[in-house]
């Protein structure tokens, strides 16, 4: 975890558990320190794409069951669409955009491209943070992949695609 | 790997999250919409009452019936102009406000009244009224082939069943949405379409406006397969008319629940169907009739029994389509239509034969091979359907298929299953732009979108070829209604549609440029026939001499800034074919029930298709699996719920209409069958139906050969084949 | 349609959460996982988010004979964790079993101990749901009742359980602690739930301001080798059971002496199967005495028109979870 930085209701230090309907937040956004302002009700979700203008990570059924929106925490993936900014205050927070460039790609990403483990792409961002994730739980084999990618859907049917892409970076 | 297998054109900025999807371009002063919604499933809005909302912070306008008053009456606008509420949850109205939460908390405090009258919920609550609608799609509603009647009655034997399909949702991941403003009179609209120039026609039309004075962009889909298109519009319309009233930008993006009720959803469809043999095994009679679900402010039959006219030969053939207006969501195209839900009662029937019969479920379906079009009577323009069974069979290892209700593997009881598919391969009319730079890099242009069907690669790898140069020299503009007039996307007629329009294109290119080669005296190619000449590597070169030079030093000689051409192609002429094109498949399927718990997983898919010549195998593959993928989700998984009492429908989330996730998926086996087709441009058919439809029912007949069960109702869920432990 | 806003408050400690609680209207989140979903469907509205995510209640222990997980303790913690893997592999498995890699990442014991039904009248608009909304109605008895459950319904509700941990939890006899306004109590996890009766808002005996602070499971190693957790699912992964069972079995000398049967996804509560239980006691192991064991644990089952599947697949999964366990080790 970072190191937390003092927030909430505005100008409250003294009370850092005062009770608002606006919070001040600070995140690590990419290795980029961020500060927003944004209200209680606001899910790190719609702070990443509409606050910070970053779009990679997608809003697909804003009820934590297609994985679209998965981004790292402190190195952990999770569902941004159920994560309460205002809980996250103060967390390292990857999403695509971090990972890589088109001319900087992680090998994941490269292997996703030679695997044509995309198609509308926009499952995309959240299966590849996804798959991160999951690559540093050395998953021991295809079925443990599979198991393991089930919380991100993909309605354009990439998936054997995509488990054949994690399988080739994880060396299976 | 083929060297045609070149990645996907656009999978780096995918991969990277630097796609933009159109809902996410950004606007200056941009407002943020939430739509107003009803629960009662009839009735009529008596007022809508915003006084509350107008004071909750952020606050922007609300748009209603009031506002859409003034838009041009059409099946389009019913639903925001009329005051009549056609289903439970449809909006009535939408807010805008400054931020997104603003407008959710303004939409909540709108105050609607309504006043409710007795509605229908679902189908078998008005068969009464049942009808026979004009046309399904572009086929008449009603055949009759021979006599099927007295066929059925003197058939040696006869497998007669009544088959269900549930309603099934699209859900591409990405919702609808759109981003759109006014410059004074004139429209800039993003949204994720499958047809921007229908949209324009459809926003022309509402509005009353020239179309020149409307753009709309969908430059990358995520995901259409058939909803994103016309009945998404009145709400689109809606965001229009709030920008308008606002004079600023808007943005509606749909929530996961409004995708269940607001843009259209596979027909619930009831099927009787009869087919008569011979003991032989020879088809003499079929009988194929179709009840499904419209809603009551549109009318929309898929095609589901017209397949029936053509897959196997018979000489009595009757179908029929018949419609029940229900207090339900309107349905609409969704991938395979027609054939997904038709030839899931076909080619299970076909199987409940085979066993009846003592056939082989292949030999019996290879006996009945049509080898022409018996509907129509014309030839196929080509047919490999025969080539999938036996490839298929043989990779698959058909042969070699356990006695129903024998193979085992620990507490999963295994059972093979196959069936064959088919989908129409037809053209829509397109222009294809393409341009030349001094320097050899090429752009080329179409209007048609790509829902992550793979457009933009194909189309500049179809520029690339024609042209002689890498695909990577090609820069590729889709989704843009300033690009010449493409065709939407949908009924896997994309590919073949643009590719006459860039062959077009570029043949006009290499003439030019060949001309200007042969004419130019500082060219090695100087005085060379222009049919001996050909386009290779970048260069244009003689074919016999071996004399050449990179074509862009002939335009760069000319001191041209370059070189541009537009192709046209026509849409396929229906009454006018010399033969008829379809694209096929046979797809096999190993599945395990697990014995006395119900659970069904597939374990094994083997999907043998020829659909034409195939630009890129690399692309292909994803597209078949794609298909078959969504073909187990209606086999197995997806159904929608309705409260019958309310006519509300429950479980709006994708916790609760399932749909295949990655640990669903067996190990697939695509075999592609390439064909050469002289009556098509460039022997290309679509492909991306083909992999839907069929698998259905595979898995159906792989049930039965496991368990010894006929499961006629899809999806097939535990308590469909729960036996003794 | 989403709830009203809440406000968002972040407690100091254990007591600043508590004293925050018993506030009317507001509700503890920590994952969220749950109460942001009911949040954004509009079926719970909390003026004020209490969040204790931060409390310092995530650690897991297990020392002397007993495993104790704090409530705030990740999922994917709990079933990452040596001595959870190591001594009480059933619990590993069972998270492992649920939701999804990213909601394991996010989810608390605690929350998910507490997570509301799956019911889709419950979790629906614009339909009748006594739980969701006092006196409205239950539109699952005569309407979608799929998921319904076969026991402990009342005329006012039918709504099942959702959780698998709690099913297995109980199974190993886990208690909890609780702190509240009335101070600490430890309670067995079974109290914690309560049947629907007139009042089926009410899912759990918990007053305003209580907080599960942990779990309690006492050794285990006389069942260990015997004891599984069998979910039964349409699809292979991320997915609510459609019926769930743990089962474990202590055997000594080739004869039962300690039986654990508890059902999930049939009850508005995990549902302990007391009676088979008693009736494998002094049993040898063997298909017909798992086939009586399945027999009984269904006597009793009211099916709606939907649900009448549960009672044959909950007979045959305790069958198949005891014959997983009770064959030789």
């Amino acid at each position: 975890m970072m190191v937390e930085t003092p927030t909430t209701a505005k100008g409250s230090h003294a009370d850092a558990v005062a009770t608002a309907s606006v919070v001040a937040l600070a995140f690590s956004i990419n290795g980029r320190h961020c500060a927003v302002e944004t209200v209680a009700t606001a899910m790190l979700l719609d702070v990443i794409r509409d606050q910070l203008g970053l779009t990679g990570t997608k809003k697909g059924c804003d009820l934590g069951a297609c994985g679209a929106c998965t981004v790292l925490a402190d190195g952990r993936r999770v569902k941004s669409c159920l994560a309460l900014a205002a809980s996250y205050d103060g967390a390292d927070i990857t999403t695509i955009e971090g990972i890589g460039t088109p001319d900087r790609l992680h090998p994941l990403q490269a292997a996703f491209i030679r695997h044509d483990a995309l198609q509308c792409g926009y499952c995309t961002p959240g299966q590849i943070l996804s798959g991160i994730a999951l690559l540093a739980e050395k998953p021991k084999d295809i079925a443990a992949i599979r198991e393991g990618m089930s919380g991100n859907l993909c309605r354009c049917g990439a998936y054997p695609n995509i488990v054949a892409a994690i399988a080739e970076v994880a060396g299976l | 790997m083929s060297d045609r297998s070149v990645p996907r054109y656009e999978a780096a900025l995918k991969v990277t999250g630097r796609a933009a999807y159109e809902g996410e371009v950004p606007a200056v002063g941009l407002l943020h919409a939430a739509l107003v919604e009803v629960p009662i499933a009839r009735g009529d809005v008596v007022a809508v009452d915003a006084s509350e909302a107008e004071r909750t912070s952020g606050f922007a306008t609300m748009v209603s019936y009031a506002d859409a008053e003034p838009l041009k009456p059409s099946p389009a606008t019913a639903l925001i102009r009329d005051r009549a509420v056609h289903f439970a949850g449809q909006p009535v109205a939408l807010v805008v406000a400054d931020t997104l939460s603003a407008a959710r908390d303004a939409a909540r405090a709108v105050r609607v009244t309504t006043q409710a009258r007795p509605s229908v919920t679902h189908m078998a609550q008005a068969l009464n009224t049942a009808y026979v609608p004009a046309m399904v799609g572009r086929f008449p509603s009603v055949s009759n082939r021979g006599d099927a009647t007295a066929a059925l009655a003197d058939a040696d034997r006869v497998v007669r069943h009544r088959y269900e399909t549930a309603a099934n949702i699209h859900h591409p991941l990405e919702p609808h949405a759109v981003v759109c403003w006014w410059e004074g009179d004139k429209a800039v609209v993003h949204t994720s379409t499958q047809a921007v120039f229908g949209t324009r026609a459809m926003i022309a039309h509402a509005f009353n406006m020239p179309p020149a004075d409307i753009r709309v962009i969908s430059r990358l889909l995520g995901g259409g397969f058939g909803c994103k298109g016309q009945l998404w519009w009145p709400w689109m319309f809606l965001a229009m008319l709030a920008a308008k009233k606002t004079g600023r930008p808007v943005r509606l993006e749909l929530t996961r629940a409004q995708m269940f009720r607001l843009v259209g959803r596979r027909q619930e469809t009831v099927q009787d169907l009869a087919l008569g043999f011979s003991t032989n095994g020879c088809l003499t009679g079929i009988a194929h009739h179709v009840t499904a679900q419209s809603s009551t402010h549109a009318e929309y039959s898929d095609a589901t029994a017209v397949y029936t006219r053509y897959l196997y030969a018979c000489p009595n053939v009757t179908t029929s389509h018949l419609l029940v207006r229900t207090n339900e969501p309107q349905p609409v195209p969704m991938r395979a239509p027609g054939t997904a839900p038709g030839l899931f009662a076909l080619e299970s029937a076909m199987d409940e034969a085979a066993v009846r019969l003592g056939f082989d479920p292949v030999d019996l379906r290879v006996r009945n091979f049509a080898d022409h079009d018996q509907e129509a009577g014309r030839p196929w323009s080509s047919n490999s359907l025969r080539d999938c069974y036996c490839i298929g069979a043989e990779r698959f290892g058909w042969a070699r298929r356990p006695a129903q209700g024998t193979a085992v593997d620990g507490r999963w009881r295994i059972g093979w299953g196959m069936a064959s598919t088919m989908y129409p391969a037809i053209r829509q009319a397109a222009k294809v732009r393409v341009q030349l730079a001094a320097d050899g890099a090429v752009l080329v242009q179409c209007g048609t979108q790509d829902m992550g069907s793979g457009t933009y690669t194909a189309l500049g790898q179809i520029t690339a070829d024609a042209l002689g140069v890498p695909v990577d020299r090609v820069t590729v503009e889709l989704g843009d209604t300033v690009l010449p007039d493409g065709p939407f996307s949908g009924g896997s007629q994309v590919t073949a549609s643009i590719f006459p329009a860039a062959a077009a294109a570029t043949a006009k290119l290499r003439a030019t440029i060949a001309a200007m080669a042969i004419a130019d005296e500082a060219s090695p190619l100087a005085g060379q026939r222009l049919d001996d000449l050909e386009f290779r590597d970048g260069s244009i070169r003689s074919r016999s001499g071996n004399v050449g030079e990179p074509w862009a030093n002939v335009l760069a000689r000319k001191g041209t800034e370059g070189l541009e051409a537009e192709g046209e192609s026509g849409a396929t002429q229906h009454p006018d074919l010399t033969a008829t094109s379809m694209g096929y498949g046979a797809v096999f399927v190993e599945i395990g029930v697990n014995a006395g718990l119900g659970e069904i997983r597939v374990r094994r898919v083997c999907g043998a298709f020829a659909a034409g010549r195939i630009l890129n195998p690399l692309l292909a593959r994803s597209q078949y699996v794609g298909g078959l993928v969504g073909g187990i989700g209606m086999a197995l998984h997806e159904r929608t719920e309705t409260d019958r009492a309310t006519g509300r429908m429950l479980g709006e989330t994708l916790a609760d209409y399932l749909i295949p996730t990655h640990a669903d998926m067996p190990e697939f086996d695509i075999a592609l069958i390439e064909e050469d087709d002289p009556h098509l441009p460039g022997s290309v058919k679509g492909i991306g139906m083909l992999g839907t439809a069929g698998i259905q029912a595979a898995i159906a007949n792989a049930v039965f050969h496991a368990v010894g069960k006929r499961v006629r109702s899809l999806p097939i869920r535990i308590e469909d084949v729960l036996g003794r432990r | 349609m989403t709830s009203p806003p809440f406000r968002y408050a972040r407690a100091t400690s254990v007591d600043n959460a508590i004293a925050k609680g018993i506030c009317n209207g507001s509700a503890f989140i920590a994952g969220g996982t749950d109460l942001l979903q009911l949040w954004k469907a509009g079926v719970t509205a909390p003026a004020e988010v209490v969040d204790i995510s931060r409390l310092p209640l995530s650690e897991i222990d297990c020392s002397n004979d007993t495993l104790t997980i704090g409530a705030l303790a990740r999922l994917s913690s709990v079933a990452a964790h040596r001595d959870v893997a190591m001594h009480h592999p059933l619990i590993a498995d069972t998270i492992l079993a649920s939701a999804s890699g990213q909601i394991r990442n996010m989810a608390t014991v605690g929350g998910n101990l507490l997570q509301r039904t799956r019911c889709v009248y419950f979790r629906g608009q614009d339909v009748p749901c006594n739980k969701r909304q006092p006196g409205s109605g239950c539109g699952a008895r005569d309407g979608v009742s799929r998921q319904a459950a076969l026991f402990g319904t009342s005329a006012a509700c039918v709504a099942t359980n959702a959780s698998d941990l709690a099913v297995v939890l109980i199974a190993l006899d886990a208690e909890i602690n609780i702190q509240g306004g009335a101070g600490a109590r430890r309670v067995c996890l079974s109290e914690l739930y309560r049947l629907p009766g007139d009042t089926p808002a009410q899912d759990t005996t918990l007053v305003a301001g209580d907080l599960i602070t942990g779990v309690i499971v006492r050794n285990v190693a006389r069942f260990a080798g015997r004891m599984t957790y069998l979910k039964v699912r349409d699809r292979a992964s991320f997915e609510f059971a459609v019926v769930s069972v743990a089962a474990a079995l202590h055997i000594e000398n080739g004869v039962i002496v300690e039986s654990r049967l508890v059902a999930g996804g049939i009850a508005p509560l995990p549902w302990r199967l007391t009676q088979s239980e008693t009736m494998l006691l002094g049993k040898v192991p063997s298909d017909a005495v798992f086939v009586a064991a399945g027999d009984l644990a269904i006597q009793g089952a009211q099916p709606l028109s939907e649900n009448g599947f549960k009672i044959e697949l909950l007979r045959n999964s305790v069958f198949r979870a005891l014959q997983t366990i009770g064959g030789a080790s």
